[in-house]
Order: structure tokens, then C-alpha cells, then sequence
């Protein structure tokens, strides 16, 4: 939590951290764990060798946590958010943002897209393509995470080391009425595999007595199921059916997992039951699907749905209808739009701050990477997005998208919404591509290298005019 | 200087002027790529090499004189990365052992053909996919392969795309590499264990000189490629076998302790060549990602390569010429200085249709642009340069686009102390033109290989 006293406290140390503090968040995991005075030392002798500073100055922070610092800054360290607050010292070396008058929110995560790693599929460090302007589109959309197969995967333009945040993210199961010899069968894995954790751990405790115990059979238990009970892995289902919920919702509190139901249309009628079982939704607030007549009770989707499942304690993730980038079909129903969708839940009663977080930090949670994005906090990664207007709202562009304290999409130098509105100060500057043909072809008398480097002044001071006001994209 | 050259000339008459006998060609310009460009040039040719080039020389009476002061000379074009004539199938993914000289056919029509349109050496690379083998510097006209070859390692072709096959495939070829060193390592144990014995029985006999051991000589880690390198410099031929027939003298003392490694297995030859720095691989890339799963697939190996990168009309390789414009974590394929192989193609800033001209900002970001022809047939051999020209016309300077047909690809494919431009010493492979080589109206007039006209009618 992120409090604005704890902001000038912290002001203060960004000072001081300058001078003499270790880093206060470096690569790796957890950041959260105090470091011993040995890591002190190290993480110093780390310090010398590469110090990346990057700052986004004067913005509205929306933390994501429920907090707004106004006119704050938001500084980051090696990729880390080093410290958001007033009056920071900003290193000198830092490249910097001006975002007066701008947004920043957390950057935003997909719980799940198509395309916008390129053509990648499945090992995404060996195949993700980080020039693909489908991830330019995405960046542009504020999202910097997507979950995109079985894994977690940061819009990491112009590198491929590093994008991958989760290799596994669920263990998908089936739970339906129209199959119930397969929810017998699940219902039996999940037999299986408690009770063999039963005997494991039975076994565990008497072992150290009777040393020549034999292990439990693994035979015939479901590992996934095993990953779902011992909470290493996330069961996902995909569920509408009121019934099929319920059904979820008692497996999950009889065998003792959080499952993630995706679809959860009917979720608003047995929102109770969903919450008691901790249930987390993935909803398309846009859903549309007619009542079974047959049925008696409640039915259908609903527009409430994703706030009364909220107010029910049910985490709740917000999806676009096509996961895709998709030009085709219905309008605005696409992963491009995935900022607007939960727009459609606030009209139906869901707060502001939880339809924030139904975009960023709830799909973070699902996917299992919480504890780097989803929200601006010391410690995490530095993915900020930076918005002319409230991220929600229809009309909002994203002026800036930063990943791990590296700006990757700049929407005035990007072909595709720089036509539309642009930012003042850079309105009035002409842009040229940088290999576009110069209108006179001009011929080298002598030295064709040489000559040829003096060919484009214009579009070279042009081009370094942009960058004056727009972030400094490049030291030497 | 110009004294002195007559007088060599005048030295030269002395020999019939047979087939290899000198003959002077005098014209109103050529463009020798490595020297800029000589006005009424005089270029003495002999025994298939330039002897002479030079501004007005004068020509001792009796040396054949061609004299053409509206033609203008360039070196012959080299076309680096090509399989025109070839057309046996590819091999499979991994056959970095195929050699393409093993394929080579010297009666095809279309190399014949291609020396026509200028053309005076090729780079012949093996057909397939993935790590198809390495390919071969050759001239086009020869009645047997081995006239033909200048160079039958010129370059490991290696296609690289943003897929975990390839990677893989990397990998698994650099651990068949380590795998070879460790060989060697053991070998060079084994030998000195048993060289320390020697040693000592030979002392024990002669006399008890002094106990202290024979210091043992440090197992170098690669102790064959590195004296290779050193002896034989950029030559290959022949080189596995130079490394295997000293095996039965290895005790003979060959080198400092005569310590023969054994050769690398086929597989893992070329990659072991690499390291050493006496292969260097040509990676195909057709994607800006392609460039960066490269350099993440190679790591911290230390190979020498060039790369081949494929255009189409919306290509975004672009993104990865310079480290500096787009804030690359690695570098840009300009920062490496190598050679890049590309087609003469204007292409479009992709979802747009603002052209842009690759190759030129290619050069411009340091790499050293080697043309071949859009596509690899006759047609595209014979447009060839009109499709460069292209690109002169949309700002690429000529010594650029000159040299990406010359003098680039020749050093590219290691040769490029032959051929490649207009030299003293070089092998006289010149073509003449009427005209400014880059204007489209221009035609090919004669084209010399080796020192003979191998096309175009020229009374002398």
C-alpha cells in the first residue's frame, strides 16, 4: 500500500539510496525480502557496474491500489519501480518523461490474447517476436502482460530475453452437465490424488521413526490434480451454466482449491455461493445469452454480473469477447478494446477502482505473476502505461507504454493513432521516416559513405527535434 | 612510376603474345571499386592477371591494344549467395558436412549464361533448410570442378528463424563441438601421460640426470585449430586430411612435443572450424526477431558470420540495422561491420506504403551490402543491375552500390584478394560497358574472365 506519507519518507530515501542505500529492488523474483548485510555489499559492487535510471515526471499516478498521487513522479531503477512521491531526486543520467497533465496507470494485463507476440507459440523465449506490430497494437491498447498460451508474457519490444514472466499458468479442466461420466472422472482424479497426499503426508511424519517405510504409490494419480490440491497450480474451468458453477463452487470448497471459472455468464445468480468457495471470474461484461426456460431458478447473463459477483467477494478479471487482434466482424469487441470492456461493468454497478483492477492486478493474480505487474508499488516492474484521460474511457489514448523502465511505445511515433490528436508540442513538428526516400535523390560527387551520411540533415535534426520532447529514446 | 611500368611492359614483349600473353585494353573509364574511378584508363592484362592499371599509360609497340575510349570497365560482378545452374535436392535439416563444390555442375547451360550479364564469380551454397552445409567460391566457366573452384569452404549457410527448431539445432551443433574439444583434451592427456613416460624411461637409460618431472606443457583447449590458423591462414583444402595422415607420426617430433589432436567427425567439423575462425557461417534471417533469436542462440560463442537477409516488400528488418535508433539491448546488425547479403529491392515501411530503400540504410548503419540478383534466375541475372540502379536512383550512392556487386560479396566469400575490383595482381575479370553501368539504356559489351573475352565480339 502506497500512502502518501510513506511517499515523502521514501522521497527521502531516494536521495539517500543515491549516496549510499543498495538497490532497492534489483533483478529476480521477490523483491520484498529484507537483504542481509553480505547482499549489501554485493548489491553495491552491482550498483557500479550498471545503474539504468528512468523517470516519468510530474504525472497523475493511479497506483492501481486505490491511490492517486497527483503531479507525482515515478522513478525507476535497473527496470524496478524505485519510488513513486513528491520531490524525488531525479540522477541526472535518468531519461525522463514529461507527463504533465497525463495518467499513469499500471500497465494493463490481457488474461489472454492471440497474436500479439507475433507468430509465436509455446516456447515464447525461443519464438516471440518483438517487432511485430501486433504487439505495437497491443502497447498501444495499454496492455503489457498477456497470458498467451500456457504462459505469462510481457509486450517486451526490441528484446527477447527477459519477456517470459510464468511458463505455466493453469491446469485446464472440464466441468459440465452435458458430460457427466467426465465430471465423475474429475470427481475421481480428485479422489485419487487427496488421497494419496493424505498417505504422503501420513508417510512423512511416521518415516522418521520407521525409516524403511515405503513411499506411497504414485500410480494412477493425476499430477495436474496434484499441482491443484497442494496450490501450485491454478484449475481453470470454463463454466456459464448456473448449475455447472454451483457444481465447481462445491468441488473447489469440498477438495480445498481457489478455481479460476472463465465465462461465469449465470455467476451473478449463485454469487454467494461463488464467493464463499473463492472463486476468481474471468467475464466479458458484453456477454449476451437468453434464460434456459426450463429452469426456475435466476438465469441468463447479466449486465450486474461482474458487480455482483465483485460485492460477493468473487476476484473478478475482465476479458474482451475475441481475444485476437481482429479488424473483421463485430467492432470494438477485440483485444485492441480491452480497456473499454470493463467499462460495460461499471454501468452495471462495478466500481471504478474494481474495474481497474479487473484489467490489471485481478488478471495478474490469475496468471501468477502479482508480485511484478499489475500494479505501481516499490518493487515492481516498472510496466506504466501513461494515458491522456481516465484509462477507461472511450476516447482515452495511451501516450506512452513503459516495460521494466523502458519506453516501448510512444503514440506519436508509431503509425497508428499518431494522425489522431497529437500531443502539442509535437504537432507542429514535421515527421519524415527515417528510411523514407529522400524527395531528391542527391548523388555523392567523391566519397558515396561519407556524402551520404551528410544526405539527411533535415530528417536527422527532425528526428532528434521529436525526441527532445518526447522521451530520450537513446544515450550512445 | 610511369617509366618504370613501360619498361616492365617492354619486358613483358619478349614472350610471345600467345593466349596468357600480355594485352592492353585501353578505355575512357573504369570504375575499379577499390581505387575510385581512372579516367583513360590503360589496364594491362597477363597470364589472366592485371598486371598494370594505371591513367594514360603508354603501351610498348607490338602488345595487342584493344582501344575503346567510349567504353567504361568495372570488375567483374560477384554473385555471393546463388544456386543458378544447380538443381539437385536439399538435404535435411542438418548437414552441416555437405559440401555444395560436391554437387557442382560444370557443363550447366546457365552458368555460361550468367557470364553474359556480367557475371564472373559465384558464391554456390548447398540447398535445404536449416544447416544445409557450406558453400563454394567458383568461376562460372571450367571443364571440370576443380577449375572452377577458387574456394570450396566459403561460407557455412545457416538458416535461422524465430523458432525453437533452430536454436536447437545450434545447440545441439556447438555441443557436438565440445564434445570434439574434449576429445582433443583427452587425447592430449593420454598423449603427455604417455610422452611423460617416454621421458623418463629415456632418462632412466642415458642417465639420472635430475628427477624434477618434465614440466607438462598446459592441455590448450584447442590446440589444433589455433596452429592451423597460423600455418595455413583462410586455406581449407584438404585440411582434414592434413589432420588425420600425421597420426602415425605423431611421435615423431612434428611441433614442439608432436602432439597430433584427432579430427573432428564429420558433424561437428564445421562448427569446430567456426570457433577457430576458419569458417564463418552465412545465417539466413528474413524478420528483424530473426536477428535478435540469433544473437540469443549463439550466446558467447565466438564465431565469425555474415548474414543473409531477406527482404519482401514489408520487411521490418529495418528495426535491428543500429543498436542506437530503436534502444536495442544487442547489437545492430551495422554495428557488427559485417557483410550483409540482400536482393535490389525498394520495399514499404510495413502497413504503409511509404517506400523505402533497405539496402541503403543498411550501408549507411555499417554493414557491408552484398547484392544478389531479386530472384535466383536468368531474368533476374540479366535485370540485375537495373534492379541496383534502382536504388541508386532512390539515394543509394554508386561506390555503395558498385562495391555490393564487386568488391563486398568477394571479400564476403573470401576472395576478395582475387577478385572483386580492378587491381594490380588481381585476376582479370573485367566487364565493359558503354556507358554508366547504373543507367538503364546501357549494355554489356564484353565480359573477360581470367584474361580472356569470354563474351562480346572484339577484334583486337
Amino acid at each position: 500500500m502506497i500512502r502518501l506519507d510513506l511517499m515523502r519518507r521514501l522521497s527521502f530515501l531516494a536521495v539517500v539510496s543515491c549516496a549510499a542505500f543498495p538497490v532497492l529492488a534489483q533483478e529476480g523474483e521477490k523483491t520484498d525480502a529484507p537483504k542481509g548485510d553480505a547482499e549489501e555489499s554485493k548489491d553495491e559492487k552491482k550498483k557500479d557496474e550498471e545503474e539504468r535510471w528512468f523517470a516519468i515526471l510530474n504525472g497523475d499516478v493511479y497506483a492501481g491500489t486505490g491511490e492517486v498521487l497527483r503531479g507525482a513522479t515515478l522513478l525507476s531503477k535497473n527496470g524496478k519501480i524505485h519510488s513513486i512521491g513528491y520531490d524525488l531526486y531525479v540522477p541526472p543520467d535518468a531519461k525522463t518523461v514529461d507527463a504533465k497533465g497525463y495518467r499513469l496507470y499500471p500497465g494493463l494485463v490481457a488474461i489472454s490474447s492471440q497474436g500479439l507476440l507475433g507468430n509465436a507459440s509455446g516456447d515464447f523465449e525461443d519464438t516471440i517476436d518483438p517487432f511485430s506490430f501486433r504487439m505495437v497494437l497491443g502497447l498501444g491498447t495499454g496492455i503489457t502482460t498477456t497470458g498467451a498460451g500456457s504462459g505469462a508474457v510481457k509486450l517486451k519490444r526490441f528484446s527477447v530475453d527477459g519477456a517470459v514472466l510464468n511458463e505455466k499458468i493453469f491446469s485446464t479442466f472440464s466441468w459440465s452437465a452435458n458430460n457427466p461420466r467426465g465430471k465423475g472422472e474429475l470427481r475421481e482424479k480428485l479422489v485419487v490424488a487427496a488421497k494419496f497426499l493424505r498417505e504422503y503426508r501420513e508417510w512423512q511424519r511416521k518415516v522418521k521413526e520407521e525409516k524403511d517405510l515405503p513411499e506411497p504409490s504414485k500410480r494412477g494419480v493425476d499430477n495436474n490434480m496434484l499441482g491443484v490440491l497442494q496450490g501450485e497450480q491454478t484449475a481453470k474451468f470454463v463454466a456459464n451454466d448456473r448449475d455447472d458453477l454451483l457444481g465447481i463452487a462445491r468441488l473447489a470448497q469440498e477438495f480445498g482449491f481457489r478455481p479460476v471459472i472463465e465465462g461465469c455468464q449465470e455467476g451473478w445468480t449463485v454469487a454467494d455461493e461463488l464467493g464463499r468457495a473463492g472463486v476468481r471470474a474471468i467475464v466479458t461484461p458484453r456477454d449476451r445469452r437468453t434464460k434456459d426456460e426450463r429452469q426456475a431458478h435466476d438465469g441468463g447473463a447479466s449486465i450486474e454480473n461482474a458487480a455482483i459477483l465483485h460485492r460477493a467477494g468473487v476476484q473478478v478479471a475482465i476479458t474482451p469477447a475475441t481475444e485476437g487482434v481482429d479488424l473483421g466482424g463485430l467492432a470494438g469487441r477485440d483485444i485492441l478494446h480491452l480497456p473499454i470492456e470493463p467499462g460495460f461493468a461499471v454501468r452495471g454497478g462495478l466500481s471504478e477502482r474494481a474495474a481497474l483492477e479487473s484489467i490489471t492486478i485481478v488478471p495478474a493474480r490469475l496468471l501468477g505473476v502479482s508480485h511484478r505487474v499489475g500494479s505501481l508499488e516499490v518493487g515492481k516492474d516498472c510496466d506504466v502505461i501513461v494515458t491522456d484521460g481516465d484509462v477507461l474511457h472511450y476516447k482515452t489514448f495511451v501516450q506512452w507504454a513503459v516495460i521494466d523502465g523502458k519506453v516501448v511505445y510512444d503514440k506519436e511515433k508509431e503509425l497508428f493513432y499518431a494522425h489522431i490528436r497529437p500531443r502539442p508540442e509535437v504537432a507542429a513538428v514535421k515527421k519524415i521516416d527515417a528510411g523514407e526516400t529522400p524527395p531528391v535523390p542527391v548523388e555523392p560527387a567523391e566519397e558515396g559513405e561519407k556524402d551520404e551520411e551528410k544526405d539527411g540533415p533535415e530528417k536527422k535534426d527532425g528526428e532528434k527535434k521529436d525526441g527532445d520532447e518526447t522521451p530520450p529514446k537513446k544515450d550512445g | 612510376m610511369l617509366r618504370s611500368h613501360s619498361f616492365f611492359i617492354g619486358v613483358l614483349l619478349a614472350t610471345p603474345a600467345l593466349a596468357g600473353g600480355p594485352i592492353a585494353i585501353r578505355v575512357g573509364r573504369a570504375e575499379t571499386v577499390a581505387k575510385g574511378v581512372v579516367l583513360n584508363a590503360v589496364i594491362l592484362v597477363e597470364d589472366g592477371k592485371i598486371v598494370l592499371i594505371g591513367e594514360d599509360l603508354p603501351v610498348e609497340r607490338g602488345v595487342p591494344i584493344l582501344d575503346r575510349p567510349s567504353w567504361t570497365v568495372m570488375p567483374g560482378l560477384v554473385s555471393c549467395y546463388t544456386r543458378i545452374g544447380q538443381d539437385s535436392e536439399g538435404g535435411d535439416d542438418f548437414s552441416p558436412d555437405v559440401k555444395a563444390v560436391d554437387e557442382l555442375y560444370p557443363k550447366s547451360r546457365d552458368l555460361r549464361k550468367v557470364v553474359e550479364y556480367g557475371v564472373t564469380t559465384l558464391g554456390i551454397y548447398p540447398a535445404g533448410n536449416g544447416i544445409p552445409g557450406i558453400a563454394a567460391a567458383v568461376r562460372p566457366i571450367g571443364e571440370t570442378v576443380e577449375e572452377m573452384v577458387l574456394d570450396d569452404s566459403a561460407y557455412l549457410k545457416i538458416v535461422m528463424r524465430s523458432d525453437s527448431a533452430s536454436k536447437k539445432r545450434l545447440r545441439d551443433a556447438f555441443k557436438k563441438a565440445d564434445e570434439h574439444d574434449e576429445k582433443v583434451k583427452k587425447a592430449r592427456e593420454k598423449f603427455d601421460e604417455k610422452f611423460d613416460k617416454d621421458k623418463d624411461k629415456k632418462g632412466k637409460k642415458e642417465e639420472k640426470k635430475e628427477d624434477k618431472p618434465e614440466p607438462k606443457p598446459e592441455p590448450k583447449p584447442e590446440p589444433k585449430p589455433e596452429e592451423k590458423k597460423v600455418a595455413q591462414g583462410e586455406g581449407q583444402d584438404a585440411d582434414p586430411e592434413s589432420a588425420q595422415e600425421p597420426k602415425a607420426e605423431a611421435k615423431t617430433d612434428k611441433k614442439a612435443d608432436g602432439f597430433v589432436p584427432p579430427a573432428p567427425d564429420d558433424k561437428s567439423r564445421a562448427f569446430v572450424e567456426m570457433r577457430a575462425g576458419k569458417l564463418r557461417a552465412l545465417v539466413t534471417l528474413a524478420a528483424a526477431s530473426d536477428w535478435l533469436h540469433w544473437l540469443d542462440a549463439i550466446g558467447k560463442e565466438k564465431i565469425g558470420f555474415d548474414v543473409r537477409l531477406v527482404l519482401n516488400q514489408d520487411s521490418d528488418m529495418y528495426y535491428v540495422f543500429d543498436k542506437k535508433t530503436y534502444d536495442l539491448e544487442a547489437d545492430g546488425i551495422g554495428d557488427r561491420k559485417i557483410h550483409a547479403v540482400v536482393e535490389p529491392l525498394l520495399t514499404f515501411t510495413p502497413n504503409t506504403r511509404r517506400v523505402r530503400n533497405l539496402p541503403m540504410e543498411l550501408a549507411r548503419a555499417g554493414a557491408k551490402v552484398c547484392f544478389t540478383p531479386r530472384v535466383d534466375d536468368l531474368p533476374n541475372y540479366k535485370a540485375w543491375l537495373a534492379h541496383v540502379s534502382e536504388l541508386v536512383g532512390a539515394g543509394m550512392s554508386r561506390e555503395t552500390a558498385l562495391r555490393g556487386l564487386t568488391l563486398n560479396p568477394a571479400e564476403m566469400l573470401g576472395v576478395g584478394d582475387r577478385v572483386g575490383s580492378i587491381e594490380k595482381g588481381k585476376d582479370a575479370n573485367l566487364v565493359f560497358v558503354d556507358g554508366d553501368p547504373f543507367q538503364p539504356s546501357t549494355r554489356i559489351q564484353a565480359v573477360m574472365l581470367d584474361g580472356r573475352f569470354v563474351f562480346g565480339e572484339v577484334d583486337l
